[in-house]
This record gives structure tokens, C-alpha cells and sequence, in this order.
């Protein structure tokens, strides 16, 4: 047996959907391996090299490597595989990230800063401050994470870039 | 694209012979092979000097000062850096290789390690005074400076806005030797001995002020048979240079040629010292982050090693490390810089950057978001036809990067003898 358990938190919430054609959304994917720790921060390099690429500014950039990197390393320490796919169209960045791992028994509790499950190995290479998840809160516009026990996590993450290029 | 006028290194097109090893060694990615030679974008290149170090034909050349443009200068001052004192035997002093120097042709030879104590000081000084932001960043590695402008734009306010040494040093010269020597301040031309070729540009293209105070650099390559001649020339005349010691050495100054030279005076500070350009990348990646807040100092320097690890160095950076140590023994921890004479300097801001560092970003794809988006996922089309063997043999130094030169109009899918072969 497993339960669903979701939160929607964000500062605002898009109330409709623009209809984006295929052109105009760039999407890539990038796979993460669970444990694999050598390999941390890179899909949240090569997101900061593509988001300025596409014309994105520094801060937005910033903020989406700030975001990934915490998400990248919540599936290497505590997850077996997951898959991390960033959508860019003008006036919003997108991330999704799933993995098949534990999931989370109580996420109120997981979003609270400095509460953290991380072994002691972990924490001795310098990660599981319990920081992840506010983190990524904190530098995103919409957050949204859904889990369920036994299964994995998935989180969706936006930056409304409005004003700005794309 | 053009052959890098700006920048401290050049091609020799009569010897490059267009093989891969400099494209593939570039961290930035700023070299491909156009017509079988090599070619340095400019808006890339950081003046690491890597594709100077992997050229196996010496056609990557330096950009230095050579000894012919010295001739037209009538007083020739030179400040050598710490790191010639690891280039020589055991045997050979500081004193002798500055000896040495004067006899080669300079009217007036600086020694700079007591400069390099006093930036210590500044350091210490600037740091008790900001607490943010965190970390700093020392400024005496140019290719950092470069590299911060270019890649991590958001960090060139983490730059410690403090000239490095070598500046520093020509700025004092500047101000004193007119006074003292009677010679017009037109006739003298200070130049420094650099292990590297990027000090080069950070005195024609300064990044914190108008112009540099230094009027050019000499490799230690160019300058070293000379120096070495000289000694073995002059052996009694050098021995006596030690009668008549009128040079002070800092012992902390002169370790200041190796990684970790800067932050191992600030003993009460949390300090990170990072060399080699690819851990460079790796840590201002992690700064950026704000994975590193806790740590009040981060010196970086892009060769291996420190300073010592230059590519325009002569001796083996082992070698000339433990000499280095060595010297550093010998001279022991004592400071030699006065704390008033340092307060007085700093307070008056003395040591400073005229500006502070501007970032340089490279453009986007292109300047419309939708054109940018649409380009973006071209390239990841003509990415997955390409046979990702990076190879080189299209001219750029992998198949991402050739993806990405194709839709910057700057190469061609025909380019890649793999993709050319499927079409036929």
C-alpha cells in the first residue's frame, strides 16, 4: 500500500496555459545516476550554459543552477535513477524532475530547512545540510512536489521570466 | 573569427601543421583549424596559455616583449618575477640572478617579494573591512580575472579590488624613480619577467584601470640563456654581489610564485587555494553556486601549481617548487613590510583598482527568444547526426561544439567527414 501526497507552493500561480507551439519550446533531457557523486553539478553547468545561450539573464541563470544543482544531488544521494528535463519558452523556464527512489514520507516536514535524512558519509562529504528543498523554493517562482513511498519523487519547478527575454 | 589581436598568444602559420592538440586543450573552447591552421576566437580565448603548453610544434608563439623592443627604451628597469628564483640550480641566490640582470642590460633591477608581502597585508586588511560577499577572490592571476568576465560574470564583485604585485611595484617605481635618479619619467620603460603569457594582456588590455603602469613583459623563456650565461660568465663578480646585500627579500613574498603563496599568510582566515585551469572552472562553478560562502579567501591560479607552473617557465615545476621552498626557509617568516607604512598606503587607496572588474558576456544564440529557442533545438538535431567521436577533424574540438558553430552560421554539417560520408 502507498499514499499520495502533494503540496503546491509558490508565490504565483499561472492561472492559464499560453498555447505554445513545438518552435517555440526548446526541451532537453538529462538522465541522473543515483550514488553517482563524482558527476554532481554537471546537467546544472550545462542548464546555466543553455539558459544563457538562449539569451536568459545572469540572475535567472543563476537561480535555475542554484535550483537544479540542489535537485540533481537530492537524486544522487537518496534516489536510484532519475531523469531531469528543462523546457524553455519565451516567459518561462520549466523543470521537471523524476526519480525512482524511496519518495518522501512527510513532505511538509522534508521542506523544512536543516531537516535532513542524509547518512553520516554523506554529511561528512560536506552535503544533507537539509537545505535542498527550501532552497530550491527559494529560487524558483513555482514549486510543486509530489511523492509517493516506495516509488520516487517528482518535482516541477518554474521561472517565470517575464519582462525579460524569454 | 581572426588570429586573436588582442590576445597574448598567436599562430605561426609557418609552423602550424593544423593537428588537434591545442583545439582539444583549449578550456574555452576558443581554437578551431580553418584551412589546416589554427585560429583563436577572440571573444573566447582567456590567455591560459594551455594550447601554448600542448603545441608539439612550436607554433603556438607568445605575444612577450623581446629584447629588440627594449633597445629604443634609454632607461630599462625590470621587476622580475618571484618565479625566475626557482629556474636556476640550488647554487644560485636571488641576489646572483638580480646581479645577473643588471649585467644582461637593465639600469635598474626591483626585487618584488617585499610587494608581494605587502599585498598579503592589503588582503588581510580588505578583509577585516568587508564582510561580504564570500568568497573573495584574489586578483592576481589575469586568466582569473578573464575567466570570472567571461564564464562566471555574476562573481566579478567577489574580485578583491586590489592591483596585484607586479602593478603595485611598477606604480611605486613610477612615483619615486624620476625623483631619485634624475632620469625624465619619459626615458623609463619598466618591464616585468613573466611566466606566463597572460600578464601580457592584462598590461596592454588592463581590466581595472586606464592603462597598466608596466610598459610590457618579458618571457622568462626569452630572457633565460642570457641570465644564465651571464652567471657562469661572471662567476667571481657574482659571488661578490653577496658582499654587498642591498636587496630585502620577504620570505612570504617570494612563496607567493607557488598556489597557496597568498592565503598562507592570512592565518586567522578560512583560505582556499585552487591552481590548474580546469579546477579553476570547477570552483568558480561551485562559488557561483554559493556552495563556498563559508570561505573568506579563494586564490586561484590557472597553471598548475601556481605561478611556478607557467608556461613560458623553463625549469620543471617540481624543481622549481622545492627551490622556491627552499628560498622560502632560508628567508624565513619574518615580515619586512612596516604596518604603518602599509596602513598609510592602503588608507590612501593607494593599491587599488582605478575600476572595478565589468563582466564580458558572450551573446546568445541569437538576440530574438523564439529565434534563440528555435536555434537551440536545431543544434540539438544536427547533434544527434553527428558521430560524437570528437575528433577534430571538422575543425572544431568536439561534435557539440561544431552543433553549435553550424547554427552560429560559422561551419558546415560538411564540415564532419562522418556526417559527409552518410550524405553520399
Amino acid at each position: 500500500m502507498f499514499h499520495v501526497r502533494g503540496v503546491l507552493q509558490g508565490r504565483r500561480v499561472l492561472s492559464e496555459r499560453k498555447t505554445i507551439t513545438k518552435n517555440s519550446v526548446f526541451r532537453q533531457e538529462f538522465p541522473i545516476k543515483g550514488g553517482d557523486f563524482s558527476r554532481a553539478g554537471e546537467v546544472s553547468w550545462a542548464i546555466k550554459n543553455l539558459l544563457k545561450e538562449l539569451g536568459l539573464s545572469t540572475p535567472v541563470a543563476l537561480h535555475a543552477a542554484i535550483a537544479t544543482y540542489e535537485a540533481e544531488l537530492n537524486i544522487i544521494m537518496y534516489a536510484w535513477e532519475g531523469r531531469l528535463v528543462l523546457s524553455v519558452s519565451p516567459g518561462r523556464v520549466q523543470v521537471v524532475v523524476e526519480d525512482s527512489g524511496p519518495g518522501i514520507e512527510d513532505i511538509e516536514l522534508a521542506m523544512t530547512e536543516g531537516y535532513s535524512t542524509a547518512t553520516l558519509e554523506m554529511r561528512e562529504l560536506g552535503f544533507g545540510a537539509g537545505m535542498g528543498l527550501a532552497n530550491i523554493k527559494k529560487n524558483t517562482d513555482i514549486f510543486l512536489i509530489t511523492s509517493e513511498v516506495g516509488r520516487g519523487t517528482r518535482l516541477e519547478f518554474t521561472f517565470l521570466t517575464n519582462g525579460q527575454r524569454p | 573569427m581572426n588570429s586573436g589581436t588582442r590576445h597574448s598568444v598567436q599562430i605561426n602559420p609557418e609552423k602550424c601543421i593544423g593537428c588537434v592538440h591545442c583545439m582539444i586543450a583549449c578550456p574555452t573552447k576558443a581554437i578551431r583549424i580553418k584551412n589546416g591552421k589554427a585560429l583563436i576566437i577572440d571573444e573566447f580565448c582567456i590567455d591560459c596559455g594551455e594550447c601554448l603548453r600542448f603545441c608539439p610544434e612550436d607554433a603556438v608563439e607568445s605575444k612577450t616583449t623581446s629584447f629588440s623592443d627594449l633597445k629604443a627604451v634609454p632607461y630599462k628597469v625590470v621587476i622580475p618575477s618571484t618565479v625566475l628564483y626557482g629556474q636556476f640550480d640550488n647554487a644560485t641566490l636571488p641576489n646572483e640572478i638580480l646581479f645577473a640582470l643588471r649585467r644582461v642590460g637593465f639600469d635598474y633591477v626591483y626585487e618584488i617579494s617585499t610587494i608581494c608581502e605587502l599585498n598579503n597585508s592589503a588582503l588581510e586588511m580588505y578583509l577585516a573591512a568587508h564582510a561580504q560577499p564570500r568568497p573573495l577572490i584574489s586578483s592576481t592571476c589575469p586568466v582569473v580575472i578573464r575567466l570570472i568576465q567571461r564564464c562566471f560574470p555574476s562573481l566579478c564583485d567577489h574580485i578583491v579590488p586590489i592591483e596585484p604585485p607586479r602593478e603595485n611595484a611598477a606604480k611605486i617605481l613610477r612615483a619615486n624613480l624620476p625623483r631619485m635618479t634624475k632620469i625624465p619619467a619619459s626615458d623609463i620603460g619598466i618591464f616585468h619577467i613573466t611566466p606566463c603569457p597572460a600578464k601580457m594582456v592584462s598590461i596592454n588590455h588592463p581590466a581595472s584601470m586606464e592603462k597598466s603602469y608596466l610598459d610590457g613583459a618579458i618571457s622568462i623563456r626569452d630572457i633565460f640563456t642570457a641570465i644564465y650565461q651571464t652567471l657562469r660568465q661572471n662567476k667571481e663578480e657574482t659571488i661578490m654581489s653577496h658582499l654587498f646585500p642591498e636587496t630585502i627579500f620577504s620570505g612570504t613574498g617570494v612563496a607567493t610564485a607557488l598556489s597557496g603563496g597568498e592565503t598562507r599568510g592570512l592565518k586567522n582566515r578560512r583560505t582556499v587555494a585552487v591552481s590548474g585551469v580546469r579546477d579553476t572552472i570547477r570552483v568558480l562553478n561551485q562559488v557561483e553556486l554559493g556552495l563556498l560562502k563559508d570561505v573568506d579567501l579563494l586564490e586561484c591560479t590557472v597553471c598548475p601549481d601556481g605561478c611556478i607552473g607557467g608556461p613560458l617557465t623553463v625549469e620543471n615545476r617540481f624543481l622549481a617548487k622545492s627551490r622556491i621552498l627552499r628560498l622560502v626557509n632560508l628567508m624565513g617568516e619574518r615580515t619586512v613590510v612596516d604596518s604603518s607604512d602599509m596602513n598609510v598606503l592602503y588608507s590612501k587607496d593607494f593599491l587599488s583598482f582605478h575600476y572595478p572588474i565589468a563582466p564580458m558576456e558572450s551573446p546568445p544564440l541569437d538576440n530574438d527568444p523564439i529565434l534563440a529557442i528555435r536555434k537551440a533545438n536545431h543544434r540539438n538535431e544536427i547533434f544527434q547526426r553527428l558521430p560524437r567521436k570528437d575528433c577534430g577533424a571538422c575543425g572544431a574540438p568536439d561534435c557539440r561544439t561544431l552543433a553549435d558553430d553550424i547554427v552560429r552560421g560559422q561551419a558546415a554539417l560538411e564540415d564532419c567527414p562522418f556526417a559527409k560520408k552518410e550524405a553520399t
